[in-house]
């Protein structure tokens, strides 16, 4: 018997409401109700107001069933790690290892495990208007997607490098006021005197090309450089070349 | 392939507002820093995807997200104890995949360029005016 608890159904952020949907709880059929499926959690609710409800990162999976072989009727499928109220654990754990299960009193990975190797909750959505299950589903997948898994350590998510803060500049629908750019100043540092001086010959050159949108080709300048306000943060080596200054478009 | 822009709809909230604009950039800036990019560009492709809990499910790949999260469709789920079950939509959170199968008749390497290549048409697109500069009239 699973204890349902006296909740409220969710008043904000419902994306998707199906009533006259039966709730099946590995294999228990627990009445017919309302499902919301709300940014926050997943929630269901029957007649009487009883029901029980979901957060997001416990659900392993979901999907639309339309095998009626497997299940009699369509039905949204939802796999739950772990066992849903504690209270039940002993009857639930009871019914597990009746079934040929991995131990999922120790595993492989560590300690978290547990949950995601051993125990699960298989409930179904079985909504009297089959029609509605594709809504169901996607309402669902879009609440998932908003729940991003916490423990995931596996990649530095969190980025601070410059890339991040180009696309927040660009965002902002300003010009990529980019500080760390190189600058005419860093690179004039560097040039000897005949190079300065060659410098300003090309750049009085370019000047009175630029009106026929004219480049020669392998010309490189620090001038050009900061004119690449589009954020992009490419291998400057090969901006510097040159190379494609005469051609109109980037084709990608 | 679909667009990135398509992909970014599909996993994005329907409200518009500064959290999505965030979420997505976040969600390119993990993508191009990570392994996920490769999946993306498995979108359309038959393949499985083991699960931690022992179980698997064989379908077309219709999206993935920068948490991996794997939308599948047409689907063969196997589970844990062998039962094969249909499944005409499937949503795998990411936390649950151990792996995803690369079809053998993919070439990796080019998948993640031509993927990695989207991402930056999609943000020069984002920026004023698209593409390069240097024929603009300089506003400095």
């Amino acid at each position: 018997m699973v204890l349902l608890k006296n909740l409220q159904p969710p008043t904000e952020g419902v994306r998707h409401e199906q009533a006259e949907t039966t709730a099946v709880m590995d294999g228990q059929r627990l009445g017919c109700g309302t499902l919301y499926v709300a940014e926050t959690r997943l929630s269901w609710f029957d007649s009487s107001g009883l029901g029980f409800s979901l957060e997001y990162p416990s659900i392993g999976l979901h999907a639309i069933s339309r095998d009626v072989s497997a299940y009699p009727q369509e039905h949204l499928y939802v796999m739950v790690n772990g066992k849903l109220n504690k209270e039940n654990e002993a009857e639930m754990a009871e019914k597990a290892a009746d079934d040929d299960d991995d131990d999922h009193d120790g595993s492989s990975d560590g300690g978290d495990d547990d949950e995601d190797e051993g125990t699960i909750t298989e409930i179904r959505f079985v909504p009297s208007d089959k029609a509605a299950l594709e809504s169901m589903f996607s309402a669902m997948c879009e609440c998932q997607a908003l729940h991003p898994d916490p423990e995931d350590d596996d990649s530095d998510n969190d980025f601070e490098g410059e890339e991040y803060d180009v696309e927040e500049a660009e965002a902002e629908h300003g010009h990529a006021d980019i500080p760390t750019f190189y600058t005419c100043d860093e690179g004039l540092s560097a040039l000897t005197q005949e190079g300065q001086a060659t410098l300003e010959r090309l750049e009085g050159m370019l000047a009175q090309s630029v009106a026929q949108q004219y480049h020669m080709a392998g010309v490189r300048t620090e001038e050009t450089k900061a004119e690449f306000e589009d954020g992009m943060e490419v291998d400057t080596a090969a901006m510097e070349a040159g190379q494609f200054e005469d051609a109109d478009v980037e084709h990608w | 392939m679909d667009p990135m822009e398509s992909k970014g709809a599909e996993s994005q909230p329907s409200t518009v507002g500064p959290v999505e604009v965030v979420n997505s950039i976040r969600e390119r800036t993990i993508t191009e820093n990570s392994m996920v990019i490769l999946l993306q560009g498995l979108q359309g492709e038959v393949t499985t995807v083991d699960l931690r809990n022992e179980s698997t499910a064989r379908g077309r790949v219709v999206n993935v997200d920068a948490f991996m999260n794997i939308r599948l469709e047409d689907v063969l789920y196997r589970d844990r104890r062998g039962q094969l079950t249909q499944l005409q939509d499937l949503f795998i959170t990411g936390r649950n995949i151990r792996y995803v199968h690369i079809p053998d008749h993919m070439d990796i390497m080019k998948t993640i360029e031509s993927q990695l290549a989207k991402i930056h048409r999609v943000r020069n697109f984002g920026s004023e005016g698209g593409g390069r500069k240097e024929f603009a009239k300089k506003t400095k």
